[in-house]
């Protein structure tokens, strides 16, 4: 049977280890010996929005792999212009690939997808709902700068109401052993009640604040979003907020010295550029790992791996 | 004239008793069983607002029909999912069951985020799951938003 990357929804903790596992693997393999594994193979990019990080990444793990990606990153030029129904457009690219990936702003359309065609497929985000290798490679990182996810002392930051990514991240970390949560947000922004439930359904209770220096003094993982004008009603409001949420080198002065500072990027101010160079940036790392993470799943979907 | 009780509910011969039904709720039912074909001719009594022990007040249908069918009983667990099932035979309940919330939803209830796939492609079903054994959430399947029982919309045949 085939299998596809939907949601991390269907993944439990062996799942998710297994794909981190598969990652580690990939990234010990010598280049010359990864760019043979994929030779012939072809991914179809179905993006109905632009998303060119997330593209970029797909294409360049495909393409160190040694396989070919062909696809469309918006809908304008194509046959879905003129009318075609999603299904008919995933009927159709299946007959050109080895697998998909799909973006698409409504939900439920990667699952849709995985439905429809006999190739795998994987989800590149669907609306607001799932994005699962970028919690794949969030989780991923976390676990090459510490050695493991469990224990670790983790501070969102930003905006926590909102953020798909922070949602997916924080729920698969519940998943796991030991780990410790700082929520750091304005009121207005703080994480959903309906998160913060034990998989048995019991309300769990987690440190809040609104103080981001506190935080960096005793967390592993600085995991900062951004706070998008937008959300507020009032754009009072976010001029008094955006800038308690920027993080500048010299706030970390008392950190602890492994931490890592990671976010989803792109970033606009909430992480000063004096942050770059310091031992505490993690997340242009975090762009490198999401290749290789998507690697790992593209071997294992095709079942190289 | 026994009791004011009799008077209210007449008894039937033999037949389908829907009781314990959330005062309000009653119209719906009737609607739903109306849309099936088999159940559109049927002599159907609706009653409103009876004293309840139970529910304060409740609703309660009669419906002059042999069974009901499975798939207007998994339509009726969405809608009204606790009431009381009752089968009649010569004036007397021969059996009776408190109707569970269903497992599975598939084909019986759009989902109500408007951003849904399934409310926009034709081949995206919408289906839904329950959370757990004694939930009454549920999950669709496709944009795994998570949905209380009653939020659901129905979708009459
Ligand atoms: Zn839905």
């Amino acid at each position: 049977m085939k299998s596809d990357l939907i949601s991390m929804n269907d993944l439990d903790l062996a799942d998710i280890e297994h794909y981190l596992d598969l990652a580690h693997q990939v990234e010990g393999l010598p280049a010359q010996e990864r760019v043979r594994l994929l030779a012939g193979r072809v991914l179809m990019v179905m993006f109905y929005e632009p998303s060119t990080r997330t593209r970029l990444s797909f294409e360049s793990a495909m393409q160190k792999l040694g396989g070919g990606v062909i696809g469309f990153s918006e809908t304008a030029s194509t046959s879905i212009a003129k009318g075609e129904s999603f299904s008919d457009t995933v009927l159709t690219c299946e007959r050109y690939a080895d697998a998909i990936v799909v973006r698409h702003p409504k939900e439920g359309t990667a699952r849709l997808a995985a439905e429809t065609a006999s190739i795998p497929i994987i989800n590149a985000g669907d609306g607001t709902n799932q994005h699962p290798t970028q919690t794949l490679l969030d989780l991923y990182t976390i676990k090459k700068c510490h050695g493991q996810v469990d224990n670790v002392r983790i501070a969102f930051v930003g905006d926590l109401k909102y953020s798909r990514t922070v949602h997916s991240l924080f729920q698969a970390l519940l998943k796991y052993q030991g780990v410790k949560f700082t929520l750091v947000s304005p009121e207005s922004l703080r994480l959903p009640g309906y998160l913060k439930l034990s998989a048995e359904g019991r309300q769990l209770d987690f440190d809040e604040t609104d103080d981001l220096q506190a935080a960096l003094a005793q967390n592993d993982i600085v995991y900062m979003t951004r706070i998008q004008a937008e959300r507020f009603a009032d754009i009072m409001d976010y001029e008094k907020v955006k800038n308690a949420y920027c993080l500048e080198a010299r706030m970390l002065a008392g950190a602890p010295a492994n931490l890592k500072v990671l976010h989803p990027l792109p970033r606009v101010n909430e992480i000063s550029p004096d942050v770059d160079k310091s031992r505490f940036a993690g997340y242009f790392d975090q762009v490198e790992s999401g290749v290789i993470v998507r690697q790992g799943i593209l071997l294992s979907l095709l079942g190289v791996l | 004239m026994n009791s004011e009780r009799h008077l209210l509910i007449p008894k039937i011969e033999s037949g389908i008793v829907i009781d314990h039904v959330p005062a309000g709720l009653g119209a719906g039912i009737l609607e739903l069983l109306r849309s099936y074909a088999g159940l559109d001719d049927a002599q159907i009594t609706l009653g409103l607002n009876y004293d309840s022990n139970k529910l304060g007040r409740k609703d309660m249908l009669k419906i002059i029909a042999p069974e009901l069918p499975k798939k207007v009983l998994a339509h009726l667990s969405i809608l009204a999912s606790g009431v009381t099932i009752k089968r009649v035979d010569n004036y007397r309940v021969q059996g009776k069951y408190s109707l569970q919330p269903p497992d599975h939803i598939e084909g019986l209830a759009r989902c109500i985020n408007p951003n849904c796939i399934s409310n926009h492609e034709r081949q995206a079903s919408a289906r839904f799951t329950r959370l757990g054994e004694t939930s009454h959430k549920f999950r669709c399947a496709y944009c795994e938003r998570v949905f209380e029982l009653d939020e659901l919309d129905i979708v009459l045949p």
